[in-house]
């Protein structure tokens, strides 16, 4: 199928405007009005992709995104591994969310750490009649009780908490104070809250700055600062993203005080004030406290991308580039150390993936940040979109896209479905509620979420098991027994 | 450096290498601020104690690692067994991701829902507009037969009025007049998933029979020789529900299975994505009010639609997830009676098989101690085919189980000597479990998914059964009804004591003269 | 369970609507009919004068107790007071917390479901103040009550609290059976109450069933936790109440759909009676300082 160099630019975009026009005729007229904004293909040279984007999503259209609770639980705060974070409310956000990131961490569970578990008050509606206030105290002092070398608890709020009125501050201040001063985070992140798991974030990162940052300041971190001191921010360690990250800013010279959230604590969180620059890798989730500690402390910020050799060296550089020599020489050597794995790895998978089109639909960064590991091994990506993208995204997304890309904001399972359809891409990014739709379909498919249980893909030890799984899916033999050899 | 291309080390090996375990060290030694490891010990060591037990049974307010989940998702379960038919669940749309990713991750299927995405002006003004919108989009784009309606718990906070808000939205020319929108509340801080899909199915059997919401005229009923069958919240449906079609088909019984969603979880992969697949159709569903009874194969799933049915002059029967030979006679012999149709002999024969299969292994199980946690019915089922084994399910645990399943437990222990010792745990979670086996250790643990946590925190051996089980592929296209079921169960039982007896004897020089090669 | 009447009463706090609601319930179960009535005021105290006695146990405090509302039977809070009226109460939690919404949505549906309505001639809802939340629409919804009635005054809020209810009463009415029984004043001596009442119930589409004069007997009856109609059954008030009594009985199935007027509808029929003064609208907006010190000028 890779057809794509054959495929004059402008007959793309003339296919790619046929067939937003065409799935645009399913929907009531109102609905296709709205739904027309968010699509659309980029065109070379213009600041933005041309999609509105962070719009509520419309009722009814099976649209793929979360809510603030899964961004601010499951995402931002969830992986802080020391602290116990409490779902507050009814037990099946805490139920569905239990474990499924993938968010590594070493720690005995249950004992000094506590990612995998699933803490919940378990809303009755005796609770929800009278408040929830004093079982959430209760709770609090059970926790304190039963875990007692959890560093800190988090509470975090599903929708009812909003809705009738709770008061988790007061109830967080109190027994903080009842417990010497221990870490108590109230998180108001209801489901409802925003347009989906963006705002989620937001709240988080302020939760961090407001019952943090704030009572923290003045406290002795337990480490000599050094010049070079940096803190990972927005790397959530799926299948140890963060860690195959953090080994190359360590072998460049550099020193690693803090990872945020991914195998990250509290500790972490309280020392980042501290850091000389803070490397940024989903700019979506925590450009919030970037940008604060920017302003309260005057920490630099640097975006940075580990996926696939090229972008890897350029962001090495970039983030070498606000250090000395003795750093930027750790990145050249670092990049040259990993030279030869690189030149193995395309050497390997390039011929088997080259011209292979591809078509994204992700959250947070992947949605662009990815497009790079795909080109170094050849391949094309010929359509992309985010879940929960604000404008921002869309303009970082430039640097990345070619001329003619289709681009699809909160994309409606019916419109994916039919994209897919009718481009018929060699390879589907998305998640899990995306993934058996196109296998079905006879798409190989990758989960850009969870990396389909593998990973890590950042950094170079990631790339080649991003080369590896790219490979297996789509030239998997599975595929061509999908017709019946008989008709 | 241990990554390599021509052998790609991915997260399974590539962090044991020494640069990883070096670098990860120091991170915890620099900056995690970590607590001692001999402080570690000594609290993990505390929380193996009989002190630490009685602390986390006195717990009045924490949940901690619950085996249950909420209404809505069980009202999804519910909907998807109708032809065609769309879940719609009005309310916050992260419910909706994450039920439908629940789903996925478990029958490895596509699962389609949609929501009504009600955001924070809803929560103040209600959530009319976002009905009205809402099925109108989902009408036009998925083209279902019918949109099932079920809430979240924030539209049931702010109190929204599903038949008032699905009136005005058929007003509103959202779907035609005439077209069927069965509804059903189903907050999230009331029961769990098997609530959910309780109200959805008694939901649907109200709108057809009792005048779609006044829309149509009642259904009179007439009684005819046909039996409807009810399997309840799930995780085996696909399998289950094939072998009960199956055995029913032997039997020539005229049936009508209700909630059918043993297709649209089981779609073939051939360049085809089937949004809709099988399921009962709508006549079917609406034709059920005239059979002659009703079978339920999970009480606690049914609690509200059972005595509805009953209401309406049918014979109504439940069961409690039926595995094993004497569960399996009942059930049977149940139909029979019902339906005048003699039990055939391939189904004795199957039977015999099974006896066959236990009496060969039996040897193997006999006195062994198993806890077992899950939803109410299935532990039920488990527990009585364990001790018809011989073994003793010594606790039995289930955080959606009330009053009347320990009750259920407690008469199904008292039938068998095997009984003497166990006791069932209502309304209590993995946390109390994880006590029980450390204070009172058992020799497998029966459970879904989350059980690994208990499996690698007290050495007990997890057999996977339940929902929901995301590390272990397939095996919900299995049956673990019927005789067949049984055979399955017992294959899977017996699977994990061999391995554990292998894995126990197979130091040489020091246990591997127990290392048999027949067993 | 079809001659099963369903009536609410809804109306301002404060307004004596639990007061008019128990004397004509009262007076209704003098009459023969066998009256449940369902308090759904998180105060609980729409059975007192019936009972002698405030509730104690409600629905909500129970179930929150038990457990859960699955764990109670109907007997633990159904209540027989005055004339074998039976008498549930759902309550709810202390103001400022909790959901007392949702408390009522519970507690209705726990009655439906444990057949507290067999057996009853009407089933009788005393709401409190104005429909604030979808929980407090519960009564309206379809199914549940047939008419409501309101209990206003010739005061400025009360007017706007039945104007608001009326809103509510029609956003159901269309899609479920809801309808506007009628108004009920309970008279506050204002100037040209009754007037006033019927020029509102004008207005809304619907009639001033009764205007309820004010009596102190009342507050005697009230101080001994009892109806006018139990206390003092040869006063003219309980006449008044008996009478009330008999124009709602012979009110079924007169409601109609009201027709809610708007804030500026409200105001001139206010202005109308005298009740409001024209805004001077060159004065809006200006503090007490500068209107003086535009008057000094």
């Amino acid at each position: 199928m890779s057809l794509a160099t054959a495929e004059k630019l402008e007959d793309i975009k003339a296919r790619n405007k046929a067939l937003i026009s065409e799935v645009l005729e399913v929907y009531p007229e109102k609905t296709a009005k709205r739904r027309a904004k968010h699509i659309g293909t980029y065109e070379e040279g213009k600041p933005d992709c041309g999609v509105k984007s962070n719009i509520k999503s419309i009722p009814g259209v099976m649209t793929i995104r979360g809510c603030a609770y899964a961004g601010s639980k499951g995402v931002v705060w969830g992986p802080i591994k020391d602290m116990i974070h409490i779902s507050h409310g009814p037990v099946g956000c805490g139920q569905y969310s239990w474990a499924a990131r993938r968010n590594y961490y070493i720690g005995t569970t249950g004992i000094d750490t506590f990612v995998t578990m699933q803490f919940t008050s378990d809303f009755q509606e005796k609770d929800i009649v009278f408040g929830g206030d004093k079982k959430l105290a209760k709770i609090m002092d059970e926790i304190q009780d039963l875990f007692p070398l959890n560093k800190g608890i988090t509470v975090q709020s599903e929708c009812p908490i909003g809705l009738i009125g709770d008061d988790i501050e007061a109830v967080s201040k109190q027994k903080s104070k009842e417990y010497g001063g221990k870490t108590i985070v109230p998180v108001r992140c209801e489901g409802f809250r925003g347009v989906s798991q963006s705002l989620g974030h937001h709240i988080a990162n302020d939760a961090v700055r407001d019952w943090v940052f704030d009572k923290s300041a003045g406290k002795p971190v337990p480490f000599e600062s050094s010049p070079y001191d940096v803190a990972i921010i927005g790397d959530y360690n799926i299948g140890g993203d963060a860690w195959s990250s953090r080994i190359l800013l360590e072998e460049m010279g550099l020193r690693v005080i803090a990872q945020w959230s991914g195998d990250g604590t509290i500790a972490e969180l309280e020392a980042t004030p501290k850091a000389k620059l803070n490397v940024l890798h989903c700019y979506r989730s925590m450009n919030y406290i970037s940008r604060h500690m920017e302003e309260k402390y005057g920490i630099p910020w640097v975006e940075y991308n580990f996926f696939g050799p090229s972008k890897i060296a350029e962001s090495l550089r970039r983030i070498a580039s606000h250090f000395d020599d003795k750093i930027k020489e750790g990145a050249e050597r670092v990049i040259a150390k990993y030279q030869a794995l690189m030149a193995a790895t395309i050497a390997k998978y390039r011929p088997r993936l080259e011209g292979k089109k591809v078509m994204l639909f992700v959250g947070g960064l992947r949605p662009r940040h990815v497009i790079g590991a795909y080109e170094d091994l050849g391949m094309e990506v010929v359509g992309t979109g985010y879940e929960f993208g604000h404008n921002d995204d869309y303009q970082r997304t430039t640097h990345y896209v070619k001329d003619g890309t289709l681009i699809y904001d909160d994309v409606t399972g019916y419109e994916f479905e039919k994209f897919v359809e009718k481009i018929q891409p060699d390879l589907v990014g998305s998640g899990i509620k995306e993934k058996y739709v196109f296998q079905k379909m006879g798409v190989p498919f990758r989960q850009m979420h969870s990396w389909d249980y593998s990973g890590p893909y950042h950094g170079y030890d990631g790339f080649a098991i991003f080369a590896r799984d790219m490979d297996m899916a789509i030239n998997a033999p599975v595929w061509k027994l999908a017709k019946t050899p008989w008709n | 450096m241990a990554q390599n291309a021509d052998n790609v080390l991915d997260h399974f090996d590539l962090f044991r290498g020494p640069e990883y375990k070096e670098m990860l060290e120091n991170k915890k030694k620099n900056f995690e601020n970590a607590v001692p490891a001999d402080e570690v010990e000594r609290v993990r060591e505390w929380t193996k104690t009989e002190e630490y037990r009685e602390k986390n049974f006195a717990r009045e307010a924490l949940t901690v690692n619950p085996a249950k989940a909420c209404q809505p998702l069980g009202a999804v379960f519910a909907a998807v067994g109708f032809e065609s038919t769309l879940p719609f669940v009005h309310g916050s749309q992260g419910c909706v991701a994450y039920y439908r990713s629940h789903f996925s991750r478990h029958f490895k299927e596509p699962s389609s829902c949609v929501s009504s995405s009600m955001t924070e002006d809803a929560a103040v003004f209600g959530g009319l507009n976002n009905m009205i919108d809402g099925l109108a989009n989902s009408y036009n784009m998925y083209k279902p037969k019918m949109i099932s309606v079920s809430t979240t718990c924030m539209a049931e906070v702010i109190g929204d009025d599903l038949n008032a808000f699905i009136k005005t939205a058929k007003e509103k020319g959202s779907v035609p007049q005439e077209y069927d929108v069965p509804f059903a509340h189903t907050p999230a801080f009331v029961g769990s998933h098997i609530t959910g899909y309780d109200n959805v199915m008694k939901g649907i059997f109200e709108h057809f029979w009792d005048g779609k919401a006044g829309t149509a005229p009642k259904l009179e009923r007439q009684p005819n020789e046909t039996i409807n069958f009810i399997g309840g919240f799930d995780g085996y449906t696909v399998g289950n529900l094939r072998e009960v079609k199956r055995i029913f088909s032997l039997m020539n019984v005229d049936y009508t299975i209700l909630g059918d969603n043993s297709d649209v979880w089981d779609t073939p992969s051939d360049g085809e994505f089937r949004m809709y697949d099988g399921g009962t159709t709508l006549e079917e569903a609406a034709n059920a009010v005239h059979a002659k009874a009703t079978i339920s194969m999970q009480e606690f799933c049914t609690e509200k639609t059972l005595p509805y049915i009953q209401g309406k002059g049918q014979e109504v029967v439940a069961f409690n997830h039926p595995i094993g030979v004497a569960a399996t006679d009942k059930f049977l012999m149940e139909i029979s009676r019902i339906t005048g149709k003699p039990i055939p002999e391939e189904l004795a024969k199957e039977r015999g098989r099974l006896v066959d299969a236990m009496a060969d292994s039996s040897a193997h199980i006999h006195g062994k101690k198993f806890a077992i946690y899950g939803d109410p019915d299935l532990t039920l089922g488990l527990a009585g085919f364990l001790m018809e084994l011989g073994a003793e399910p010594v606790h039995v645990l289930s955080t959606n189980g009330g009053k009347t399943w320990e009750k259920r437990c407690n008469e199904l222990f008292a039938s068998s000597p095997f009984g003497a010792n166990c006791h069932a745990y209502a309304g209590r979670d993995l946390w109390h479990m994880r006590s029980l086996l450390f204070t009172e250790p058992v020799d497998f643990l029966i459970g879904n998914t989350y059980g690994k946590y208990l499996d690698r925190d007290t050495g007990t051996p997890l057999i996977r059964i339940g929902f929901p089980i995301f590390d272990r592929h397939h095996h919900h296209r299995y049956p673990v009804w019927g005789y067949q079921g049984g055979l399955n169960v017992l294959v899977w039982i017996l699977d994990k004591i061999f391995d554990e007896i292998d894995n126990n004897s197979n130091v040489p020089s020091k246990s591997d003269y127990s290392f048999d090669i027949i067993r | 369970m079809s001659s099963l009447r369903q009536i609410a009463f809804y109306g301002k706090g404060g307004i004596g609507k639990s007061t008019t609601s128990q004397n004509t319930l009262a007076a209704l179960a003098q009459m023969g009919k066998k009256i449940l009535i369902v308090g759904c005021d998180p105060k609980a105290d729409s059975t007192r004068l019936i009972l002698h006695a405030k509730a104690q146990d409600t629905i909500l405090s129970l179930a929150a107790e038990a457990g859960s509302v699955e764990d109670l039977e109907i007997d633990d809070v159904m209540k027989i007071g005055f004339e074998d009226i039976r008498c549930v109460e759902s309550g709810g939690p202390e103001p400022g917390v909790g959901c007392a919404g949702r408390g009522v949505i519970t507690s209705i549906n726990f009655l439906e479901e444990n057949g507290a309505y067999e057996g009853v001639d009407y089933v009788s809802y005393d709401v409190l103040g104005d429909v604030v939340c979808g929980g407090f629409a519960m009564p309206i919804r379809e199914n549940k009550a047939q008419e409501i009635y309101i209990v206003m005054s010739g005061e400025m809020m009360a007017m706007y609290a039945a104007n608001n209810i009326s809103k509510g009463i029609l956003k159901y009415a269309n899609s479920g059976g809801v309808r506007l029984g009628g108004l009920v004043c309970n008279e506050r001596q204002t100037d040209k109450e009754l007037e006033l009442a019927e020029s509102l119930a004008k207005k809304l589409g619907t009639q001033l069933i009764y205007f309820v004069p004010r009596d102190n007997i009342v507050q005697h009856a009230e101080l001994r936790r009892m109806t006018v109609v139990e206390y003092a059954p040869d006063s003219k008030q309980a006449e008044h109440y008996r009478t009330l009594a008999r124009k709602v009985d012979a009110n079924i199935g007169k409601g109609i759909i009201p027709t809610p007027i708007t804030m500026d509808e409200l105001e001139d029929l206010l202005m109308e009676h005298g009740i409001m003064k024209a805004v001077d609208e060159s004065q809006v907006g200006k503090t007490a300082a500068e209107l003086a010190s535009g008057a000094a000028a």
